[in-house]
């Protein structure tokens, strides 16, 4: 009895965390907040506008962060692949020396720039959360 | 002396038959034996078992992931690699190591990687860089590259081992016997190109940070070196800013050569051998978009030079741009051409630019093969600047990309977004090559709209010439816009009046990567503007009409564009945008450009981007274009972006073309296509 009540726990647990997470979240749902990207440019300021530029246009070295080479390259992607790109690799000569916290705020910068809608909830700073919110560089059409 | 640089040295297996070159100097042509495929800079290789009959039967015959050479992945892996003796050569990684790989197969031969420490974190070019060099007398074969802390590293080709006997213990630092005093571990100077050796003689230039908000107007020099390949003994130096004394040292008024610095040869430097001439492309001097701290014409920036290869004297120059303001560095690699013009031969050289002009020349004499016209141009406003009155503008052959911004250039898929275009560039100077930069003005115009600067036009990646037909092949950006504006710098940014930004908004400086990123690092003040925007598009279109980017042929006997196509699949946001839905649009190419390479029959480029289409998932083609008439004969698959080189060659009967791709999610990747066993 105890053992067929916990299976349906979890069967409901898992269902509420997949209606939650898994089906449809893009970067259209206002997946950060105002005060998140806010802070997100103070930070980008800081670690990031050397040698990608004040309006994210990048540098000679450095990629663009906002417009359309920038969405060519994660378009189709999730944010958790850019979380974790940024994560890993940045800044360039000092990479991983950024917390999750900072990078999710940066990272929140980046999505406002190019015109990502902003939310009520703040970007998570866990890669495997934010693999299930899709880049899309095209707004998808209203159901 | 320097410290610290730890040795990475693996050496793994033998290489067999393969790498035996034995008495051979002369280079076979199913070889790839320099960086331009031959130090004409041509990337030319007669081949053909590839063409347009099966080009799309191509697969992947073997890929190297680089992303664990090196302490992280690299997402921009530029190299072009060598191809001697069935041995492949090339640089990857974060390191910049060295990698020598069996040319059929990929296998992994020997990897040779220098921990520079902190030398390598300040250095101003990091990363994989664009390659390396070969030398033989027959006997010994050497692997020269410089690493991103600005060392010439030797190394044996058939093991990866440092030559002890080179330098000293297979190294030479540069940054040593420079005609200056530079900082080992922070002094700003670096490369990123591969050197190139000619006749027993190394050519090694030098590069800086990026310049368009110098921090001060002084900076150090950028001079142009030649080392003997047996020992790494300094055997020239060129002074791309003159000494006192020095003929072009009065092109620099008020004493301004004596802090001016930059002006250095970043790219890749061309050798006529027959003639022991070096062609040297300089960049700009020290502050891209403003030159009052250097009144005058300011030789030899901007300017095609060329010099002995013996003694690195001066031959003959001609400035492109006359006291440069515009970021119109000589960015890649000048093309030796033996033409035939009004029934005349010519032994020529044609340098690409970022401006989208090509500039042709006779190689001995330095005179131009088509007349190039002084012409005035406009003098600008901003404060303190010096303005040449004139500028050179050949008379043929036209520009292949566009180099202006002007109305008709504007988006117009439809009226609305024309007249939103124009609501945008009205807060803009606009105007032809060489329109001056403004001082930006919140209530006035905010800049100079500019194409053809510091995005190119054909910036790094060059063109490629095709020795049969007498035909410059080059890629060119026809989208990557520039605003150049100019704002007072308040001194505790930077010591010049005037750099480069927008009234009434935060001064940024832009920095060497990383820089003011480490623990140590002070912050920077918090920023007051609100976000900034990002409005050279409309509605998240390019600003300007396609071509987005283009593969130009120029006929160089004629002085005449032969053709020209849209180089690069649309991209998803213009192909997917809801304003557009329903329009044919036909294919638009993609801003930037690619290095290119030339066979018998073929230019292959593959695309700038990736795309997403109902052809292909995630990733960009790589393409095959009949160099005849410039039609697309064919089209493979690409994981990621063209973002390196492109070269060909044939090993045990086979041809192979491989590429370097990366971007975005995807780390550095040298991919080898052949054609199936079977066929």
């Amino acid at each position: 009895m105890r053992t067929w009540l916990l299976a349906l726990l979890i069967i409901v647990v898992s269902s509420l965390v997949y209606s939650q997470d898994a089906p449809s979240r893009s970067v259209w749902d206002g997946v950060y907040t105002e005060d998140q990207a806010r802070n997100g440019q103070q930070l980008y300021n800081q670690h990031c506008m050397a040698c990608h530029g004040g309006s994210l246009t990048g540098g000679e070295q450095a990629p663009p962060l906002a417009g359309g080479e920038f969405l060519a390259n994660w378009n189709g992607l999730t944010v958790g692949d850019l979380f974790d790109r940024i994560r890993t690799t940045m800044p360039l000569n000092n990479p991983q020396s950024l917390n999750r916290e900072t990078n999710a705020g940066i990272l929140s910068y980046i999505l406002s720039v190019n015109r990502f809608p902003a939310g009520q909830v703040e970007l998570p700073s866990r890669g495997e959360v934010l693999k299930l919110i899709r880049l899309e560089a095209e707004r998808p059409s209203a159901k | 002396m320097f410290r610290g640089i730890g040795k990475l040295i693996f050496i793994s297996g033998l290489l067999g038959a393969a790498l035996a070159l034995s008495a051979q100097t002369r280079f076979k042509d199913t070889e790839w034996p320099t960086h331009g495929a031959d130090l004409a800079g041509s990337r030319y290789r007669p081949l053909d078992q590839i063409n347009a009959s099966n080009f799309n039967k191509l697969e992947i015959a073997w890929h190297f992931r680089t992303e664990n050479i090196g302490n992280r992945p690299e997402f921009k892996l530029e190299g072009t690699p060598l191809m001697i003796g069935g041995v492949l050569y090339a640089t990857a990684g974060s390191r910049r190591a060295a990698v020598a790989l069996d040319a059929a197969t990929g296998e992994l031969l020997w990897v040779h990687g220098e921990h520079e420490g902190a030398r390598g974190a300040a250095a101003p070019r990091q990363l994989s860089g664009r390659g390396l060099a070969y030398w033989t007398d027959g006997k010994e074969e050497r692997i020269l590259y410089v690493t991103p802390g600005y060392r010439l590293i030797c190394l044996d080709a058939k093991t990866g081992g440092l030559v002890k006997n080179f330098g000293k213990e297979g190294v030479v630092d540069l940054k040593l016997e420079i005609d200056q005093n530079i900082a080992l571990v922070d002094g700003e100077i670096g490369l990123q190109s591969a050197p190139v050796v000619a006749k027993d003689t190394i050519i090694i230039g030098a590069a800086f940070r990026e310049g368009m908000t110098a921090k001060s107007m002084r900076n150090n020099k950028g001079y142009v070196r030649g080392f003997d390949v047996r020992t790494g003994k300094r055997l020239w130096i060129f002074h791309t800013i003159p000494m006192k004394g020095e003929p072009g040292y009065d092109t620099w008024e008020k004493g301004s050569a004596e802090y001016t610095g930059n002006n250095g040869v970043w790219t890749q430097i061309t050798v006529d051998e027959q003639l022991g001439l070096v062609y040297l492309p300089v960049e700009s001097p020290t502050g891209d978009y403003y030159g009052g701290h250097r009144p005058g014409n300011n030789l030899y920036g901007e300017s095609l030079v060329c010099v002995d290869l013996k003694t690195g004297q001066r031959k003959w120059f001609y400035q492109l741009v006359h006291h440069p303001l515009w970021d119109m560095d000589i960015s890649s690699a000048p093309l030796l051409a033996d033409i035939n013009v009004d029934g005349r031969a010519i032994k020529a050289v044609a340098q690409p630019t970022k401006q989208g002009i090509l500039y042709v020349f006779d190689r001995a004499t330095g005179q131009p093969v088509w007349p190039i016209e002084e012409r005035p141009v406009e003098k600008g406003d901003v404060p303190g600047e010096w303005y040449a009155p004139t500028q050179p503008f050949p008379t043929k052959p036209p520009a292949y990309s566009r180099n202006g911004v002007t109305p008709d250039i504007l988006i117009d898929f439809t009226p609305a977004l024309h007249d939103q275009a124009m609501t945008i560039a009205a807060k803009y100077k606009l105007g032809p090559v060489f329109t001056p930069p403004t001082a930006s003005k919140a209530n006035g115009l905010l800049a100079t709209l500019t194409l053809g600067t510091a995005g190119g036009g054909s910036n790094w990646w060059g063109a490629s010439y095709d020795p049969e037909l007498h035909m410059v092949f080059a890629s060119a950006s026809n989208a990557s816009l520039t605003p150049i504006g100019l704002i007072h710098s308040p001194k505790e940014v930077s010591d010049m009046d005037y750099i480069l930004g927008t009234d009434g908004q935060e001064v940024r400086i832009a920095r060497g990567p990383g820089e003011n990123a480490g623990a140590d690092a002070a912050p920077l003040p918090r920023a007051t503007a609100p976000a900034p925007t990002n409005p050279l598009n409309v509605q998240g279109l390019p600003l300007v009409k396609p071509p987005y980017g283009t593969l130009s042929a120029i006929n160089l006997d004629k002085g005449e564009i032969a053709w020209q196509v849209p180089h690069g699949e649309t991209p998803d946001v213009v192909r997917n945008h809801s304003l557009l839905k329903g329009m044919n649009l036909p294919r638009t190419g993609q801003p930037g450009g690619v290095v290119t390479a030339v066979t018998k029959t073929l230019v292959l480029a593959g695309d700038p981007q990736v795309t997403t289409t109902a052809d292909h998932p995630r990733g960009a083609m790589l393409r095959a274009y009949d160099k005849l008439t410039g039609k697309e004969v064919g089209a493979v698959y690409m994981p990621a972006q063209q973002s390196g080189g492109i070269m060909t060659y044939m090993v045990n009967g086979k041809q192979y073309i491989v590429v370097a791709v990366s971007g975005g999610a995807y780390s550095g990747e040298y991919i080898a296509y052949s054609l199936p066993s079977a066929d």
